[in-house]
Protein backbone atom coordinates (compact mmCIF):
# COMPACT_ATOMS: atom_id res chain seq x y z
CA UNK A 1 0.00 0.00 0.00
CA UNK A 2 1.37 3.37 -0.87
CA UNK A 3 1.88 6.22 1.90
CA UNK A 4 0.61 9.63 1.13
CA UNK A 5 2.60 10.97 4.08
CA UNK A 6 -0.32 12.09 6.20
CA UNK A 7 -0.74 10.01 9.44
CA UNK A 8 -4.12 8.69 9.94
CA UNK A 9 -6.69 9.49 10.96
CA UNK A 10 -7.80 12.08 8.40
CA UNK A 11 -9.87 15.36 8.59
CA UNK A 12 -13.06 13.17 8.61
CA UNK A 13 -12.55 10.88 11.15
CA UNK A 14 -10.87 13.35 13.39
CA UNK A 15 -14.41 15.72 13.29
CA UNK A 16 -16.15 12.80 14.25
CA UNK A 17 -14.55 11.17 17.07
CA UNK A 18 -13.92 14.30 18.19
CA UNK A 19 -17.55 15.71 18.12
CA UNK A 20 -18.56 12.49 19.57
CA UNK A 21 -16.67 13.45 22.73
CA UNK A 22 -18.07 16.56 22.69
CA UNK A 23 -21.95 15.36 22.12
CA UNK A 24 -21.07 12.47 24.64
CA UNK A 25 -18.48 13.23 27.36
CA UNK A 26 -18.68 17.49 27.75
CA UNK A 27 -22.08 19.08 26.54
CA UNK A 28 -24.00 16.45 29.34
CA UNK A 29 -22.11 18.36 32.46
CA UNK A 30 -22.51 21.51 30.80
CA UNK A 31 -25.75 24.24 31.64
CA UNK A 32 -26.23 27.81 30.08
CA UNK A 33 -24.39 29.53 27.84
CA UNK A 34 -21.86 27.18 27.50
CA UNK A 35 -23.47 24.55 26.92
CA UNK A 36 -25.00 26.90 23.67
CA UNK A 37 -22.22 27.47 22.83
CA UNK A 38 -21.26 23.92 23.09
CA UNK A 39 -24.02 22.95 20.73
CA UNK A 40 -23.12 25.12 18.83
CA UNK A 41 -19.38 23.68 18.11
CA UNK A 42 -20.93 20.59 17.47
CA UNK A 43 -23.38 21.85 15.10
CA UNK A 44 -20.16 23.51 13.14
CA UNK A 45 -18.04 20.61 13.50
CA UNK A 46 -21.10 18.34 11.95
CA UNK A 47 -21.25 20.79 8.64
CA UNK A 48 -17.76 20.49 8.06
CA UNK A 49 -17.72 16.49 8.04
CA UNK A 50 -20.48 16.76 5.52
CA UNK A 51 -18.58 19.54 3.86
CA UNK A 52 -15.63 16.83 3.21
CA UNK A 53 -17.81 13.72 1.96
CA UNK A 54 -20.40 12.83 -0.99
CA UNK A 55 -22.86 15.67 -0.20
CA UNK A 56 -20.31 18.16 -1.70
CA UNK A 57 -20.10 16.23 -5.71
CA UNK A 58 -23.39 16.58 -5.17
CA UNK A 59 -23.22 20.69 -4.91
CA UNK A 60 -20.56 20.80 -7.70
CA UNK A 61 -22.34 18.67 -10.04
CA UNK A 62 -25.88 20.81 -9.47
CA UNK A 63 -23.85 23.94 -9.70
CA UNK A 64 -22.19 22.32 -13.13
CA UNK A 65 -25.85 22.21 -14.55
CA UNK A 66 -26.79 25.70 -13.83
CA UNK A 67 -23.37 26.69 -16.20
CA UNK A 68 -22.34 30.55 -15.62
CA UNK A 69 -24.75 31.58 -12.53
CA UNK A 70 -23.98 34.99 -12.90
CA UNK A 71 -25.52 35.35 -16.42
CA UNK A 72 -28.29 33.03 -15.18
CA UNK A 73 -29.16 35.20 -12.04
CA UNK A 74 -29.41 38.54 -14.75
CA UNK A 75 -31.46 36.11 -17.50
CA UNK A 76 -34.04 35.30 -14.39
CA UNK A 77 -34.28 38.80 -13.29
CA UNK A 78 -34.56 40.02 -16.77
CA UNK A 79 -37.38 37.75 -17.35
CA UNK A 80 -35.97 35.31 -19.39
CA UNK A 81 -36.96 31.95 -17.32
CA UNK A 82 -40.42 32.88 -16.65
CA UNK A 83 -43.03 30.79 -16.39
CA UNK A 84 -44.19 29.59 -19.92
CA UNK A 85 -40.65 30.07 -21.01
CA UNK A 86 -39.20 27.36 -22.69
CA UNK A 87 -36.68 25.86 -19.76
CA UNK A 88 -38.68 27.12 -17.10
CA UNK A 89 -39.36 23.63 -15.49
CA UNK A 90 -35.61 22.77 -16.00
CA UNK A 91 -33.93 25.18 -14.57
CA UNK A 92 -36.84 25.26 -11.46
CA UNK A 93 -35.86 21.47 -10.87
CA UNK A 94 -32.08 22.53 -11.36
CA UNK A 95 -32.54 25.08 -8.56
CA UNK A 96 -34.11 23.07 -6.60
CA UNK A 97 -32.02 20.47 -6.75
CA UNK A 98 -28.93 22.36 -6.27
CA UNK A 99 -30.69 24.07 -3.09
CA UNK A 100 -31.49 19.94 -1.91
CA UNK A 101 -27.66 19.30 -2.48
CA UNK A 102 -26.94 22.32 -0.08
CA UNK A 103 -28.96 21.24 2.32
CA UNK A 104 -27.83 18.05 2.71
CA UNK A 105 -24.50 19.82 3.89
CA UNK A 106 -25.87 22.62 5.91
CA UNK A 107 -29.30 21.70 7.22
CA UNK A 108 -29.69 18.07 6.09
CA UNK A 109 -33.40 18.04 8.65
CA UNK A 110 -34.73 20.47 6.28
CA UNK A 111 -34.61 17.45 3.79
CA UNK A 112 -37.38 15.23 5.88
CA UNK B 1 -21.34 50.66 32.27
CA UNK B 2 -20.86 53.60 34.38
CA UNK B 3 -23.27 53.21 37.07
CA UNK B 4 -22.81 55.92 39.45
CA UNK B 5 -23.68 58.22 36.28
CA UNK B 6 -26.22 56.06 35.84
CA UNK B 7 -28.02 56.08 39.05
CA UNK B 8 -27.28 60.55 39.16
CA UNK B 9 -29.31 60.11 35.82
CA UNK B 10 -32.01 57.94 36.97
CA UNK B 11 -32.22 59.82 39.90
CA UNK B 12 -32.61 56.53 41.74
CA UNK B 13 -30.30 53.94 43.72
CA UNK B 14 -29.15 50.64 41.95
CA UNK B 15 -29.57 47.59 44.03
CA UNK B 16 -29.61 45.39 41.07
CA UNK B 17 -28.04 45.61 37.53
CA UNK B 18 -27.28 42.15 34.99
CA UNK B 19 -26.90 41.88 31.27
CA UNK B 20 -30.36 40.02 29.80
CA UNK B 21 -29.67 39.66 26.89
CA UNK B 22 -26.55 40.10 24.52
CA UNK B 23 -28.25 40.41 20.90
CA UNK B 24 -25.92 41.01 17.91
CA UNK B 25 -27.76 44.30 18.03
CA UNK B 26 -28.84 45.75 21.10
CA UNK B 27 -28.36 44.95 24.76
CA UNK B 28 -30.77 44.28 27.64
CA UNK B 29 -29.59 44.94 31.01
CA UNK B 30 -32.17 44.28 34.11
CA UNK B 31 -32.04 47.01 36.63
CA UNK B 32 -33.50 46.71 39.85
CA UNK B 33 -33.68 50.25 41.35
CA UNK B 34 -35.02 52.58 44.18
CA UNK B 35 -37.11 55.55 42.92
CA UNK B 36 -38.94 57.54 45.10
CA UNK B 37 -38.81 54.83 48.65
CA UNK B 38 -40.39 52.26 45.57
CA UNK B 39 -38.50 49.49 44.29
CA UNK B 40 -38.82 49.04 40.85
CA UNK B 41 -37.82 46.20 38.12
CA UNK B 42 -37.03 48.31 34.80
CA UNK B 43 -34.94 47.10 31.65
CA UNK B 44 -32.22 48.96 30.18
CA UNK B 45 -32.03 48.69 26.36
CA UNK B 46 -29.03 50.00 24.54
CA UNK B 47 -27.08 49.59 21.26
CA UNK B 48 -24.06 47.05 21.27
CA UNK B 49 -20.79 47.13 19.38
CA UNK B 50 -22.04 45.90 15.71
CA UNK B 51 -25.70 47.90 14.86
CA UNK B 52 -26.85 47.35 11.49
CA UNK B 53 -27.95 50.10 9.51
CA UNK B 54 -31.15 49.26 8.48
CA UNK B 55 -32.21 48.78 12.22
CA UNK B 56 -34.14 52.14 14.02
CA UNK B 57 -32.14 54.07 16.75
CA UNK B 58 -33.16 53.65 20.34
CA UNK B 59 -34.70 56.79 20.30
CA UNK B 60 -36.84 55.74 17.05
CA UNK B 61 -37.69 52.74 19.29
CA UNK B 62 -38.96 54.39 22.35
CA UNK B 63 -41.49 56.16 20.55
CA UNK B 64 -42.41 53.07 18.38
CA UNK B 65 -43.42 51.80 21.93
CA UNK B 66 -44.95 54.81 23.39
CA UNK B 67 -46.78 54.53 20.43
CA UNK B 68 -47.31 51.05 20.22
CA UNK B 69 -48.10 51.54 24.25
CA UNK B 70 -51.09 54.05 23.35
CA UNK B 71 -52.97 51.74 20.75
CA UNK B 72 -53.16 48.83 23.33
CA UNK B 73 -50.28 46.59 22.39
CA UNK B 74 -49.00 44.54 24.94
CA UNK B 75 -45.40 45.66 25.62
CA UNK B 76 -42.91 46.73 28.24
CA UNK B 77 -43.95 50.05 29.51
CA UNK B 78 -41.38 53.04 28.03
CA UNK B 79 -40.71 54.92 30.63
CA UNK B 80 -37.87 57.47 30.10
CA UNK B 81 -35.11 58.18 26.91
CA UNK B 82 -31.88 59.13 26.89
CA UNK B 83 -29.96 60.30 24.25
CA UNK B 84 -26.91 62.27 26.08
CA UNK B 85 -23.91 59.80 25.24
CA UNK B 86 -22.16 60.74 28.15
CA UNK B 87 -24.31 59.35 30.42
CA UNK B 88 -23.26 55.29 29.90
CA UNK B 89 -21.82 55.94 26.23
CA UNK B 90 -24.55 55.35 24.21
CA UNK B 91 -28.09 56.11 24.10
CA UNK B 92 -30.29 54.10 26.02
CA UNK B 93 -34.05 53.69 27.16
CA UNK B 94 -35.75 52.42 30.15
CA UNK B 95 -39.14 50.34 30.07
CA UNK B 96 -40.88 48.63 32.90
CA UNK B 97 -39.62 44.50 33.15
CA UNK B 98 -42.03 42.14 32.20
CA UNK B 99 -42.28 38.59 33.40
CA UNK B 100 -42.50 35.95 31.03
CA UNK B 101 -40.92 32.78 28.19
CA UNK B 102 -39.53 34.53 24.97
CA UNK B 103 -37.23 31.47 23.99
CA UNK B 104 -38.72 30.05 20.97
CA UNK B 105 -37.79 26.52 20.94
CA UNK B 106 -39.56 26.14 24.30
CA UNK B 107 -42.57 28.75 23.53
CA UNK B 108 -43.03 26.50 20.31
CA UNK B 109 -42.96 23.15 22.66
CA UNK B 110 -45.15 24.24 25.52
CA UNK B 111 -49.17 23.26 25.26
CA UNK B 112 -50.22 25.13 28.71
CA UNK B 113 -48.37 28.83 27.63
CA UNK B 114 -50.99 31.46 27.18
CA UNK B 115 -53.99 29.28 27.99
CA UNK B 116 -52.38 26.70 25.27
CA UNK B 117 -51.97 26.80 21.32
CA UNK B 118 -55.55 28.33 20.32
CA UNK B 119 -55.44 30.95 23.13
CA UNK B 120 -52.01 32.14 22.25
CA UNK B 121 -52.11 32.45 18.15
CA UNK B 122 -55.72 34.27 18.98
CA UNK B 123 -54.19 36.54 21.54
CA UNK B 124 -51.11 37.38 18.56
CA UNK B 125 -53.87 38.36 16.30
CA UNK B 126 -55.82 40.74 18.56
CA UNK B 127 -51.71 41.69 19.69
CA UNK B 128 -51.27 42.71 15.27
CA UNK B 129 -54.71 44.00 14.95
CA UNK B 130 -53.69 46.71 17.51
CA UNK B 131 -50.09 47.73 16.01
CA UNK B 132 -51.94 47.90 12.59
CA UNK B 133 -54.47 50.31 14.20
CA UNK B 134 -51.60 53.15 14.08
CA UNK B 135 -51.97 53.90 10.37
CA UNK B 136 -50.06 56.86 8.53
CA UNK B 137 -49.46 59.97 8.89
CA UNK B 138 -48.48 60.19 13.11
CA UNK B 139 -46.73 63.33 13.83
CA UNK B 140 -45.18 61.62 16.71
CA UNK B 141 -43.24 59.16 14.08
CA UNK B 142 -41.86 61.82 11.52
CA UNK B 143 -38.80 58.82 11.51
CA UNK B 144 -40.63 56.71 9.35
CA UNK B 145 -41.10 58.69 6.57
CA UNK B 146 -43.53 58.35 3.72
CA UNK B 147 -45.21 54.98 3.31
CA UNK B 148 -44.49 52.99 -0.13
CA UNK B 149 -46.55 53.53 -2.60
CA UNK B 150 -46.29 49.85 -3.19
CA UNK B 151 -45.03 47.65 -0.61
CA UNK B 152 -44.52 44.63 -2.70
CA UNK B 153 -42.40 46.14 -5.55
CA UNK B 154 -40.34 48.30 -3.21
CA UNK B 155 -39.80 45.09 -1.08
CA UNK B 156 -38.72 43.29 -4.16
CA UNK B 157 -36.53 46.19 -5.29
CA UNK B 158 -34.75 46.21 -2.02
CA UNK B 159 -33.97 43.08 -1.77
CA UNK B 160 -32.19 42.94 -4.87
CA UNK B 161 -30.18 46.00 -4.17
CA UNK B 162 -28.82 44.01 -1.65
CA UNK B 163 -27.82 41.00 -3.66
CA UNK B 164 -25.98 42.91 -5.99
CA UNK B 165 -24.21 43.99 -3.05
CA UNK B 166 -23.06 40.80 -1.84
CA UNK B 167 -20.01 38.97 -3.07
CA UNK B 168 -21.89 35.57 -4.54
CA UNK B 169 -24.90 35.08 -7.22
CA UNK B 170 -27.81 33.96 -5.63
CA UNK B 171 -29.87 31.92 -7.78
CA UNK B 172 -32.33 30.79 -5.86
CA UNK B 173 -33.07 33.58 -4.25
CA UNK B 174 -33.53 35.39 -7.59
CA UNK B 175 -35.55 32.94 -8.63
CA UNK B 176 -37.85 33.70 -5.66
CA UNK B 177 -37.80 37.06 -6.43
CA UNK B 178 -38.53 36.74 -9.86
CA UNK B 179 -41.55 35.00 -8.82
CA UNK B 180 -42.98 37.18 -6.38
CA UNK B 181 -41.97 40.10 -8.58
CA UNK B 182 -44.65 38.79 -11.36
CA UNK B 183 -47.13 37.86 -8.88
CA UNK B 184 -47.03 41.01 -7.45
CA UNK B 185 -50.40 42.07 -5.50
CA UNK B 186 -51.88 45.31 -6.09
CA UNK B 187 -51.20 48.25 -2.68
CA UNK B 188 -53.70 47.83 -0.14
CA UNK B 189 -54.07 48.61 3.41
CA UNK B 190 -50.91 51.33 4.63
CA UNK B 191 -50.22 49.92 8.25
CA UNK B 192 -47.52 50.10 10.84
CA UNK B 193 -45.65 47.03 10.44
CA UNK B 194 -43.86 45.26 13.25
CA UNK B 195 -41.40 43.82 10.81
CA UNK B 196 -40.10 41.05 13.38
CA UNK B 197 -43.62 40.05 14.88
CA UNK B 198 -42.76 36.33 15.73
CA UNK B 199 -42.08 33.45 17.89
CA UNK B 200 -38.86 34.97 20.04
CA UNK B 201 -40.02 38.40 20.11
CA UNK B 202 -42.96 38.05 22.04
CA UNK B 203 -42.93 37.20 25.60
CA UNK B 204 -45.56 34.87 27.01
CA UNK B 205 -46.45 33.76 30.46
CA UNK B 206 -49.33 31.04 31.31
CA UNK B 207 -51.94 33.66 31.85
CA UNK B 208 -50.69 35.49 28.32
CA UNK B 209 -48.92 37.93 26.16
CA UNK B 210 -46.79 39.48 28.36
CA UNK B 211 -45.05 41.50 25.87
CA UNK B 212 -44.27 42.21 22.35
CA UNK B 213 -40.56 43.12 21.55
CA UNK B 214 -37.56 44.06 19.73
CA UNK B 215 -39.69 47.09 17.67
CA UNK B 216 -36.25 47.92 16.11
CA UNK B 217 -37.55 47.14 12.36
CA UNK B 218 -41.19 48.91 12.29
CA UNK B 219 -42.52 50.38 9.48
CA UNK B 220 -44.82 51.78 6.74
CA UNK B 221 -46.26 48.23 5.45
CA UNK B 222 -48.88 46.16 4.01
CA UNK B 223 -50.44 44.36 7.45
CA UNK B 224 -50.14 41.01 5.49
CA UNK B 225 -46.50 40.97 5.42
CA UNK B 226 -46.23 40.63 9.18
CA UNK B 227 -48.86 37.74 9.07
CA UNK B 228 -46.51 36.46 6.36
CA UNK B 229 -43.60 36.58 8.66
CA UNK B 230 -45.30 35.03 11.36
CA UNK B 231 -46.40 32.36 9.84
CA UNK B 232 -42.84 31.19 7.34
CA UNK B 233 -41.91 28.23 7.72
CA UNK B 234 -38.69 29.46 9.00
CA UNK B 235 -39.92 30.94 12.16
CA UNK B 236 -41.84 27.91 13.46
CA UNK B 237 -38.81 26.84 15.38
CA UNK B 238 -39.62 23.02 14.48
CA UNK B 239 -43.11 24.14 16.04
CA UNK B 240 -46.32 22.06 14.99
CA UNK B 241 -48.14 24.80 14.55
CA UNK B 242 -48.12 27.18 11.41
CA UNK B 243 -48.62 30.51 13.31
CA UNK B 244 -45.49 30.87 14.64
CA UNK B 245 -44.86 27.43 15.11
CA UNK B 246 -47.27 27.55 17.80
CA UNK B 247 -51.26 26.77 16.81
CA UNK B 248 -53.58 26.71 13.65
CA UNK B 249 -54.34 29.61 11.24
CA UNK B 250 -58.37 29.45 11.76
CA UNK B 251 -58.36 31.03 15.41
CA UNK B 252 -55.28 33.58 14.69
CA UNK B 253 -56.97 34.72 11.66
CA UNK B 254 -60.03 35.00 13.13
CA UNK B 255 -59.22 37.11 16.23
CA UNK B 256 -57.42 39.41 13.82
CA UNK B 257 -59.87 40.18 11.56
CA UNK B 258 -62.40 40.42 14.56
CA UNK B 259 -60.40 42.95 16.83
CA UNK B 260 -59.36 44.70 13.34
CA UNK B 261 -61.92 44.61 10.76
CA UNK B 262 -59.63 43.87 8.40
CA UNK B 263 -59.50 40.83 6.11
CA UNK B 264 -56.86 38.34 5.75
CA UNK B 265 -56.33 37.73 2.20
CA UNK B 266 -54.64 34.25 2.07
CA UNK B 267 -53.05 34.66 -1.07
CA UNK B 268 -51.40 37.84 0.13
CA UNK B 269 -50.06 35.88 2.67
CA UNK B 270 -48.67 33.13 0.59
CA UNK B 271 -46.85 35.81 -0.95
CA UNK B 272 -44.81 37.61 2.06
CA UNK B 273 -44.23 34.07 3.31
CA UNK B 274 -41.93 33.60 0.33
CA UNK B 275 -40.60 37.15 0.94
CA UNK B 276 -39.87 36.31 4.60
CA UNK B 277 -37.48 33.28 3.61
CA UNK B 278 -35.86 35.36 1.17
CA UNK B 279 -35.66 37.98 3.35
CA UNK B 280 -34.17 35.86 6.06
CA UNK B 281 -31.97 34.61 3.43
CA UNK B 282 -30.38 38.12 2.76
CA UNK B 283 -29.97 39.00 6.29
CA UNK B 284 -28.38 35.29 7.28
CA UNK B 285 -25.49 36.00 4.31
CA UNK B 286 -25.16 39.48 5.71
CA UNK B 287 -24.66 38.30 9.28
CA UNK B 288 -22.29 35.87 7.92
CA UNK B 289 -20.52 37.93 5.97
CA UNK B 290 -19.76 39.96 9.41
CA UNK B 291 -17.35 36.86 10.36
CA UNK B 292 -16.22 35.95 6.95
CA UNK B 293 -14.60 39.29 6.51
CA UNK B 294 -12.47 39.51 9.95
CA UNK B 295 -15.02 42.24 11.01
CA UNK B 296 -16.73 39.65 13.74
CA UNK B 297 -15.08 36.89 14.38
CA UNK B 298 -18.23 35.19 15.93
CA UNK B 299 -19.28 30.94 15.81
CA UNK B 300 -23.04 32.21 15.70
CA UNK B 301 -22.60 34.32 12.66
CA UNK B 302 -20.54 31.76 11.10
CA UNK B 303 -23.37 29.51 11.79
CA UNK B 304 -26.05 31.86 10.42
CA UNK B 305 -24.44 31.76 6.76
CA UNK B 306 -25.44 27.83 6.65
CA UNK B 307 -28.80 28.97 7.51
CA UNK B 308 -29.18 30.13 3.65
CA UNK B 309 -29.44 26.53 1.84
CA UNK B 310 -32.56 25.25 4.34
CA UNK B 311 -34.21 29.39 3.03
CA UNK B 312 -33.36 28.62 -0.51
CA UNK B 313 -35.23 25.32 -0.58
CA UNK B 314 -37.94 26.80 0.95
CA UNK B 315 -38.25 29.46 -1.13
CA UNK B 316 -37.89 26.86 -4.23
CA UNK B 317 -40.49 24.47 -2.69
CA UNK B 318 -43.13 27.12 -1.78
CA UNK B 319 -42.79 28.72 -5.37
CA UNK B 320 -43.11 25.35 -6.98
CA UNK B 321 -45.83 24.01 -5.04
CA UNK B 322 -47.89 27.81 -5.88
CA UNK B 323 -47.17 26.87 -9.43
CA UNK B 324 -48.24 23.27 -9.54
Amino acid sequence: MSWDGHEAPDTRALLEIARTTLMEAVIPALTGDARFKALMVANAMAIARREDGPAAAAVHAAVRELGDVAALCAAIRAGAHDPGSADHDRIAASLRALAEARCRISAPKALG
Amino acid sequence: MDKPALAAWLGAEITGMALLSGGAIQQNWALDVLAGGQAQRWVLRTDAAATLAVSRSRAEEFHLLRAAHAAGVTVPEPLRLCTDRSVIGAPFFIMRRVDGLAAAHRVVRSETLAGGRQALVAALGRELARIHSIVPPRADLPFLGEPASDPCRRFVAAMRVLLDAGRLPRPMLEWGLRQLEISAPPPAATVLCHNDFRTGNYMATEAGISGILDWEFAAWGDPHEDIGWLCARCWRFGGPGEVGGVGPRAPFVAAYEAASGRRVDPARVAWWEIAAAIRWAVVAIDQAERHISGAEPSLELALTGHIVPELELDVMRAVMARAA
